[in-house]
């Protein structure tokens, strides 16, 4: 129903190249996560997929139909964009219904439709409001409902919740991934926020100036980052990195630790510093440590019980089993 | 703002401006009905007796006055139609990425900083003569006779160059609503199977909406006292056919040298315009709200 592929797929403004050839296959029921740094093209090739942007070369698939030169309409891929986009002089009602009657859609159908998808996004008492009535994340479950109701092959989310505050990012975060084992449909969702994507996706897409620098599940990049920049990128607060002696020691050209692979100690360790600031969660503590000799500074966490203060000197162990190291090109060894 | 001093100081502040304004507007409005209840005719010097609502029978009932309100209404609906049509096209033409879009959109400006007496000039002379103008030759080299623009059809000759005056404005305000719609509105229509019309129908025209009443506002204002255009070009005629209530109230009040009978026929222009503004703002005024 919703398998997608992408062969070769190149993408040029002028004479800039932001997506270099490009292989992706994303299978059916699958959710599916774009993320890297702003600018690294994950948009872009979203708008892509999506056939708001032409492709300089190559060929994208949708259920094993040629699609590469279908105008967005006919791809049976609905989106829901960054500004959730609604129509402003509409009412929800009509927000939702817009997609159905530019299809045709008989009216008790459209209404059949409206009806489930308010119910099932908690819209029933809003739809006679205009979009500028609502809050922001009723706003963005319009947005979604007026994807929904077009029964989309996929489903395309361009950054959907970066306009919400923390509280409600988290709670849209767990309705879509319910949305996504309710309806089982494909979803492509594009962020640079690697929390939503390590919670959401069962497929992550690292990207980087277009490239992409890794496919796998959330845990596959985090066990196994393929390179320096996967590491540093998944995983909050990000891996240290050493270079120098210290690494040539485990035959590498760096290592990577993440923070919540040191155990901290007062008295003795491998490695001794200096607390410059701690970052007390209740939970986690994080302590962000000085004048190693190893690197400028090195993120440590530990449970939140344990207190250090700024200029307190600190003992830090790698757990040896979860070293990561790479050689000199970046690449993991 | 909200203490009680800084209120008060507030006021005090902006009072000068606002007795200023006041003054401005009454002692005119004040003279004008004062005199339009007096027999006073600059051609007959002497006392200027109280005459109640004679000017005001006799302007009313004048055989220009019905001639001028059609006139004046079929002058501002013709050229808020060709305007905001108009208007909409160009602005959709000029939103589109193109070569040289700054000299253009400058072009497209450049009438509306024309005075209303030279481009009414330049229209009767160069477009519209009917011996050396440029639809003469046009109409000749076709093997058709020249039409007469001014005497034939002079209102909607005059409606045309207003119109031309007015375009500019009308594409201005257009094009920067049509820009300030979100790109992603337009894209989300797009995926949801909307084809260019029906995106312009349902997404464009409804935002575009308030521009359209901020436009037909502003020009409806302006169109009511046309008058420079009518001078230069028709004298009103032939007849009354091109006469408006503004050129009307001329020809009663400087013409005549009669200021009862003119003073008369500007309080029945504001009366109108105020009968028309009311009208505007029940249609349209909702618009502005939200």
């Amino acid at each position: 129903m919703g398998k997608i592929t992408l062969s070769q797929v190149t993408k040029s403004f002028g004479d800039v190249q932001v997506i270099p050839p490009l292989d992706l296959e994303i299978n059916d029921g699958e959710f599916v996560v774009f993320v890297g740094p702003s600018g690294c093209g994950k948009s872009t090739l979203l708008r892509l997929i999506a056939g708001l942007e032409d492709v300089t070369s190559g060929r994208i698939e949708i259920d094993g139909a040629e699609a590469t030169e279908l105008p967005p309409a006919k791809r049976r891929l609905a989106m829901v964009f960054q500004s959730y986009a609604l129509y402003p002089h509409m009412s929800v009602r009509k927000n939702i219904a817009f997609p159905m009657k530019m299809a045709n859609v008989p009216e008790d159908e459209q209404a059949r439709r409206i009806e489930s998808a308010a119910k099932a996004l908690n819209l029933t008492d809003y739809l006679d409001r205009k979009p500028g009535q609502l809050s922001g994340g009723q706003r963005q479950r319009v947005a979604i409902g007026r994807a929904i109701v077009r029964e989309p092959a996929a489903f395309l989310f361009d950054e959907p919740l970066s306009n919400l505050d923390a509280a409600l990012r988290v709670g849209m975060r767990l309705e879509i991934s319910e949305l996504h084992e309710r309806l089982a449909t494909t979803m492509i969702y594009v962020t640079h926020d690697q929390v939503e994507a390590m919670t959401m996706a069962d497929k992550i897409v690292v990207l980087r100036a277009g490239h992409i620098e890794q496919v796998g599940s959330p845990l596959d990049l985090y066990r196994a980052p393929r390179n320096l920049f996967v590491a540093g990128f998944i995983g909050s607060p990000k891996m240290n990195f050493i270079e120098g002696q210290t690494a040539a020691a485990h035959g590498a050209h760096t290592i990577g630790i993440r923070p919540e692979h040191i155990e901290v100690s007062a008295t003795e360790g491998l490695w001794q510093g200096r607390v410059a600031v701690s970052e007390h969660l209740g939970s986690d503590s994080f302590f962000h440590v000085h004048d190693t000799g190893l690197a400028d500074v090195i993120t440590v966490r530990a449970s939140g019980e344990i207190g250090f203060r700024h200029g307190d000197t600190i003992f830090m162990t790698p757990r040896e089993d979860q070293l990561h190291r790479f050689g000199a090109d970046g690449l993991r060894l | 703002m909200s203490t009680k001093a800084s209120r008060a100081a507030a006021r005090l502040m902006i009072s000068p401006s606002v007795i200023l304004l006041l003054g401005w507007m009454l002692i005119p409005l004040g003279l004008t009905l004062y005199f339009s209840f007096l027999r006073y005719n600059l051609l007959m010097p002497g006392d200027n007796p109280f005459v109640g609502l004679e000017n005001y029978s006799y302007f009313l009932t004048d055989p220009g006055f019905t001639a001028a309100i059609w006139n004046t209404l079929a002058l501002v609906l013709g050229v808020l139609v060709i305007t905001i049509g108009g208007g909409i096209v160009l602005a959709l033409l000029l939103d589109q990425p193109m070569w040289g879009q700054g000299i253009v959109r400058i072009l497209v400006i450049a009438p509306f900083f024309v005075m209303p007496t030279v481009s009414a000039l330049v229209w009767k002379n160069m477009f519209l003569n009917p011996v050396n103008g440029l639809f003469a030759h046009l109409f000749k080299a076709l093997g058709l006779q020249p039409y007469d623009f001014l005497a034939q059809a002079p209102l909607l000759s005059i409606i045309g160059i207003v119109s031309w005056q007015w375009l500019p404005f009308a594409t201005l305000i257009l094009l920067t609503a049509l820009q300030s719609l979100d790109s992603e509105q337009l894209e989300a229509a797009e995926m949801d199977g909307a084809k260019p019309l029906s995106r312009f129908w349902h997404i464009m025209l409804p935002h575009l909406a308030r521009a359209i009443t901020v436009v037909v506002l502003i020009q409806t204002i302006f169109l009511l006292s046309v008058f420079a255009e009518i001078l230069v070009t028709t004298n009103g005629g032939p007849g009354y056919a091109s006469t408006n209530l503004t050129y009307l109230i001329y020809v009663q009040s400087l013409l005549q040298y009669d200021v009862g009978m003119g003073s008369a026929g500007g309080v029945v222009a504001i009366i109108l315009a105020n009968i028309v503004a009311i009208f505007l703002m029940r249609m349209i005024g909702k618009n502005l709200e939200a």
